[in-house]
């Protein structure tokens, strides 16, 4: 439907000798929102600049509208970009920050006046054009970011973490305005995020990134439903991850026992990694439960509980708005639906053990997945 | 509790301050308003400050080329350490600073070794046939002791100026289309203005005031309003009117750092 704007091809990029990006592959299509997402650290920044062109690749290539534009200077890129904190000017008021690519590009002062004071309307800023920018607010100060890079109209425009220093409530706030934006303008859009529930909500194709390389490309319900390894299917959501054994197709036993499954493709006997999301997991009572299990821990999370439940000293994570007392022996079934296969990968046997969960233990990590780069 | 604390601990610098620099202008003030002879009160010594103009003028513009010129020649080599490593960055700073290690007088007598008539540049020339030039007593040279000697004191604050813009706003202008030379017009040179009149402010103030460079690398025309003053005391025996030429020249520095740190509006970091 939409045709190709930009590929990168084989793009790696190293730091004194450490690779930080390791064979990126990606083509992006115009009019698409697409989100690099990942955890700290992962190369999804450092892709993002490579396309802006802050960065030149070790080897690769980049091109945009099938013309390599490895050596083109930012300033000759019909690309934009929103940086992590604003990096607006502060010697320019709102009004002179969003026309200065306008004047860069030596518009007539008309046209300025028209196109910013359309954009300061789109943006919800409308009268604040004479406002000095550190006066504003984050939020503000986000939007005029988004202005200054939008006014531009550029074919893409880049954006790197833009919310990450926003609150909750305006968080979700401007996700919703950045996607009226992204569908009003028909702007791609390459948004970086390490926040997989802004990722999966915004935009048309996720890319999951770790360690310098791409997991996963896909749009935001395939990922979450269909996680390739087990690094995608514990970043996307909650995973409770097993080893388990593919007899033949629609097979997969785990646990001592035999479940049916909508997998197919795998050796006979291949050992696999099994995913199993908590809200999919029902509770029965226990003679009527596929597996039998003991309840080590509940919290209440607002719209469900989060219950700890241990089978044969392996601890799964399960949502359910029904309370289940600690230590009472509760009964599960899953449905063929609800078990994903996944080939074993390097990941295999480092996620999904909810042995060691807490709350607190949640919150702490998020915290310092805040403070990146 | 806290409060009475801190001032304890300005106390000495309160002390310092009055016994330093209160005491001594409320002397300065003393003398200029009093007859020299008998003592009095008196309007005379203010009276023929007039007769000066000329050269404070003199003082003046020789200063502010002083700083232009301070300002072209620094402003590069600000904006080079700001952009190397920090390693670079700490012995670039040092060398800058290392000229400042030595007396002023030494570094002043220096100059005057290599431009007077029989001096190191004059012998070179003569010897390479050009023959011998007038160097030293001239308002050039003058100018030259003034932006040797103060050079340092423009590249540190813009040094530490430029050093501290953010480097993404660079980004963002390159990302809005600017050429590297456009950057540095639109965004680099507004954002280190509080550098630049610091800087010049730091040149200005000592320059203008300064009587030993004109003493030693200018001749009679190019007295400066701090020969005048050191003469008063010196060779005129005139403390009381030079004292009024200290407060007029006092009231010139003020006004002249009033109005730069009016030019830099609101911006902040103008030290002086």
């Amino acid at each position: 439907m939409s045709k190709e704007l930009i590929r990168l091809r084989d793009l790696t990029m190293e730091f004194d000798g450490e690779r930080i990006l390791d064979s990126i592959n990606l083509y992006i299509n115009d009019h698409e929102f697409l989100t690099l997402l990942g955890p700290s650290g992962c190369g999804k920044t450092t892709t993002l600049r490579i396309i802006g062109g802050f960065l030149t690749p070790t080897s690769g290539t980049v091109t945009f509208d099938g013309k390599c534009i490895n050596d083109v200077p930012p300033y000759d890129r019909q690309i934009n970009t929103v940086f992590q904190r604003y990096a607006l000017f502060p010697h320019l008021n709102v009004f002179d920050n969003i026309a200065f690519g306008l004047k860069v590009a030596k518009c007539p002062k008309d046209e300025i006046n028209e196109r910013v004071n359309r954009m300061l309307e789109i943006v919800s800023l409308k009268g604040y054009g004479h406002r000095n920018v550190a006066s504003l607010s984050g939020g503000q100060q986000q939007r005029v970011a988004i202005a200054r890079a939008l006014v531009n109209e550029p074919k893409v425009l880049l954006l790197d973490e833009p919310l990450a220093a926003l609150d909750l409530r305006l968080r979700k706030d401007m996700q919703n305005e950045l996607k009226r934006i992204q569908r009003e303008t028909g702007i791609t859009f390459v948004y970086v995020t390490h926040d997989q529930e802004e990722a999966l909500s915004m935009s048309d194709t996720v890319v999951v990134m770790d360690k310098g390389r791409i997991q996963q490309i896909g749009k935001p319900e395939d990922i979450y439903n269909e996680p390739k390894n087990a690094f995608v299917a514990d970043f996307i959501g909650e995973s409770n991850i097993l080893d388990g054994t593919m007899l033949e197709d629609f097979k997969v036993k785990f646990f001592g026992r035999t479940f049916v499954c909508v997998d197919k493709g795998f050796a006979p006997n291949e050992p696999v990694d099994v995913v199993i999301r908590p809200e999919d997991i029902d509770i029965v009572a226990p003679e009527e439960g596929h597996l039998v299990g003991t309840v080590t821990n509940i919290t209440f999370k607002g719209l469900n509980y989060d219950i700890i439940v241990e089978f044969k000293g392996f601890k799964w994570l399960i949502q359910s708005t029904d309370y289940c007392a600690v230590d009472s022996t509760i009964g599960i079934r899953l449905n063929p639906e609800d078990i994903h296969i996944m080939k074993k990968s390097e990941y295999s046997g480092m996620f999904g053990d909810y042995s060691s969960y807490s709350a607190e233990f949640d919150e702490l990590t998020e915290d310092a997945a805040d403070e990146e780069e | 509790m806290k409060r009475n604390k801190s001032a304890y601990l300005s106390l000495p610098y309160i002390i310092f301050m009055v016994v330093f620099t209160l005491i001594p202008l409320g002397v300065v003030a003393y003398y200029a308003l009093t007859d020299p002879a008998t003592g009095e009160f008196t309007l005379d010594n203010l009276m023929h400050l007039s007769e000066f103009l000329p050269v404070l003028g003199q003082s003046v513009l020789y200063s502010l080329v002083s700083a232009v010129i301070c300002l072209i020649l620094g402003y590069p080599v600000a904006y080079y350490i700001a952009h190397r490593g920090k390693t670079a960055q700490k012995i670039l700073y040092m060398l800058i600073m290392l000229p400042m290690c030595m007396s002023f007088l030494l570094r002043t007598l220096a100059w005057v070794g290599l431009l007077q008539d029989t001096g190191i540049i004059n012998n070179f020339l003569d010897w390479i046939g050009i023959g011998r030039l007038q160097l030293i007593r001239t308002p050039a040279a003058v100018v030259l002791g003034m932006v040797y000697n103060y050079l340092p004191y423009m590249i540190l604050p813009l040094y530490s100026i430029i050093v501290k813009i953010d480097n993404r706003l660079i980004e963002a202008a390159e990302d809005l289309g600017c050429t590297p030379a456009q950057t540095f017009l639109r965004v680099a040179l507004p954002l280190s203005v509080p550098g630049i009149l610091s800087g010049m402010t730091m040149v200005f103030v000592p320059a203008v005031s300064t009587f030993y460079i004109s003493l030693k690398l200018g001749g009679p025309d190019t007295v400066l309003i701090g020969d005048i003053i050191e003469r008063q005391f010196k060779q005129a025996n005139n403390p009381n009117l030079g004292a009024a030429l200290s407060l007029l020249l006092m009231v010139l520095v003020f006004l002249c750092t009033g109005l730069m740190n009016r030019f830099g509006g609101d911006e902040e970091g103008v030290v002086v």
